[in-house]
């Protein structure tokens, strides 16, 4: 029993555990690809290309049939779309982004970088921009038309300080910007690529006077973002991607890491199962002779199974509860242990998701186990005959 | 005054295959309040499978049974084992008692299970029936802590604690010495004539068995 015990108490604590560390990085992952690419895109407009081919060769009959659709790059006209979008139920706030390529040089190096001309006041309510930038301020950056926030890595590899200044090369022109602040997402090829500049210095550097490359959205609700993207696209003709869709691949990394980690951890409670299962079908052979005698005395073939059941139940409360403190209580030292992590977010420690479901579902699976190993050995003492077991013990 | 237990051409077939034998052969018996029964014979004579019978722990393949006025042989296993719990009292001759319990709590397991009384009324009660069988003193004690014929006693006293109709004895003394078997023995006859409830025994001490009221002997799974 006490071995069972100990399963129960080290497979509740180590799943919920697993499940607070996963579901924990899985969040801060969310957050920080909401933070940087926001919940919804609207990117390129689409047409619904018709075209007709001849019943019979030589026919004047002809069939029309839908192609495919055909894109058109960026949003044409962002004003009249950020203004639609506006309507649609938990947008909080959109704005325009021109995307484009270049080489940084500073300090007699060069890089390759992605430029992103953004609306200052319109991108922070769509991003974590704000809060991300390290070494500078948003004011500054806002205070002059020709500043830059540049990624951290890159910063780095050019040795580029704040206050430097910077040339930015692309579609033949070369201009100059002055580091107003340094930014680090904790995302890896964003911060060795990504330069912000002004909506308007980007139009002159990417030669593009109209238009944007896409719409940024946030929502009230990061949850409802597929279906409100499905009506964005329904209604706009762009094509809008939710964020879940975006980093589908991610996401689904964590969830089979959540799950895999879950069975995994469940085979602890299973074999704690198994050795519940084992202890009582011991007692059930050690005790035929006091079983017989409670079901001589008036106890039905239901009161053993209760007697057995409750004996597993004894042990799983005693398990889930001693699981739960121990899961707890490692949880709040993992969260304090530190780590430096990059790469696809930023952390210096162990990030956990203190969540109440996990306690839950880690209970539920060690009631599912413990029930079903204490079921059998208890329907087995239910079977026994007394007579049987009497006449064979002698009397 | 009507008999608490009657059987009627109780039959029974013991083991399966080859070694199935014919154990009862319609056997028809009458037990009536405040008598004293043994039922004697050779091994394999078939008394302790009558008991059984008797006793509800076992069912006959055809003749009937009827407790208390109540006609068993269709009833469920759960209205049977409810009838042995209001109506009858077992005595094995292990006295099977449950090892990590008090001779206390041994004794309040028939009450507990019939709920009928609070918890204060099963303590005093219990006691009152370790008393009248000698061992209130050693209430508090592990049943494993107890000699051989004081654990006999215990069992004696578990077997009345809902106040049985019938007590059904199977070698009560068969596991003690001779003068242990004589208390245990002198202990049931007399509670039982107390009482006014049946007593049946099964026994081979031939001796024990004349000293009750009806004496039953069986052969080849029949009375003689």
């Amino acid at each position: 029993m006490l071995m069972s015990f100990s399963g129960i108490v080290f497979g509740v604590g180590f799943f919920i555990v697993t499940q607070a560390q996963t579901s924990g990085f899985q969040q801060f992952f969310i957050q920080t690809i909401l933070g940087v690419d926001g919940m919804i895109r609207v990117e390129d407009r689409f047409q619904s290309t018709m075209r007709s081919m001849e019943a019979e060769r030589g026919s004047n009959f002809e069939i029309s049939l839908e192609s495919n659709v055909r894109y058109i790059p960026g949003v044409q006209f962002p004003e009249r779309i950020l203004s639609a979008i506006q309507h649609f139920p938990g947008v909080i706030a959109a704005a325009p982004v021109i995307r484009g390529s270049g080489i940084i040089n500073a300090n007699f190096r060069s890089h390759s970088c992605r430029p992103y001309g953004i609306d200052a006041e319109k991108h922070f309510q769509v991003s974590d921009l704000e809060e991300q930038i390290i070494r500078g301020s948003a004011e500054a950056f806002k205070a002059n038309p020709y500043a830059v926030l540049i990624g951290e890595r890159l910063a780095k590899r050019l040795n580029i300080m704040l206050g430097d200044s910077v040339l930015i090369e692309s579609h033949n022109q070369n201009i100059r910007y002055r580091v107003a602040g340094i930014f680090e997402t904790g995302i890896g090829q964003v911060d060795k690529e990504r330069i912000f500049l002004h909506l308007a210095a980007a139009r002159i550097l990417l030669d593009r006077p109209n238009g944007a490359s896409f719409l940024q959205v946030n929502l009230s609700d990061p949850s409802k973002a597929p279906e409100v993207a499905e009506r964005m696209q329904a209604s706009l003709s762009h094509a809008v991607t939710s964020w879940q869709w975006r980093e589908r691949t991610w996401l689904q990394v964590f969830n089979v890491l959540r799950i895999s980690s879950a069975l995994t951890v469940s085979s602890i409670i299973l074999i704690a199962g198994l050795g519940m299962f084992n202890t009582l079908a011991m007692i059930v052979i050690d005790k035929t002779r006091e079983i017989a005698i409670l079901r001589s005395i008036g106890f039905t073939r239901a009161d053993i199974v209760k007697i057995f059941m409750y004996q597993g139940l004894m042990v799983l409360s005693a398990g889930i509860v001693g699981g739960a403190a121990f899961a707890a209580a490692l949880t709040y030292g993992l969260s304090r242990l530190p780590i430096r992590i990059r790469g696809i977010f930023a952390s210096d420690s162990f990030i956990v998701n203190w969540d109440i479901s996990h306690y839950i579902w880690a209970a539920a699976i060690a009631t599912l186990i413990v029930g079903v190993a204490s079921y059998f050995p208890a329907r087995k003492a239910a079977r026994l005959e007394p007579g049987v077991v009497i006449r064979n013990s002698g009397s | 005054m009507p008999p608490i237990l009657e059987a009627h051409n109780l039959s029974r077939f013991l083991g399966e295959g080859p070694t199935r034998v014919h154990a009862l052969k319609g056997v028809s018996l009458k037990v009536e309040p405040g008598k004293t029964y043994s039922i004697v014979g050779h091994s394999g004579s078939g008394k302790s499978t009558l008991l059984y019978l008797l006793g509800l722990l076992d069912r006959a393949e055809s003749g009937t049974l009827t407790l208390a006025g109540q006609a068993t042989e269709t009833l469920s296993d759960d209205a049977r084992t409810e009838l042995r719990n209001r109506f009858i009292g077992f005595v094995f001759q292990f006295h099977f008692l449950i090892k990590e319990f008090s001779v206390l709590d041994n004794v309040m397991i028939p009450m507990r299970k019939s709920g009928t009384l609070t918890p204060r009324a099963m303590k005093e009660k219990g006691m009152s029936l370790l008393q009248s069988v000698g061992l209130s003193d050693k209430a508090q004690r592990l049943g494993n802590q107890l000699s051989g014929g004081e654990q006999q006693r215990v069992a004696i006293a578990r077997a009345l604690a809902n106040d049985p109709h019938v007590v059904l004895a199977d070698e009560p003394t068969g596991n003690l010495d001779k003068e242990n078997a004589d208390r245990v023995f002198e202990l049931l006859s007399s509670i039982s004539r107390e009482r006014g409830n049946a007593f049946v025994m099964v026994s081979h001490n031939m001796e024990l068995a004349q000293r009750c009221d009806i004496v039953l002997p069986m052969q080849d799974g029949r009375f003689t």
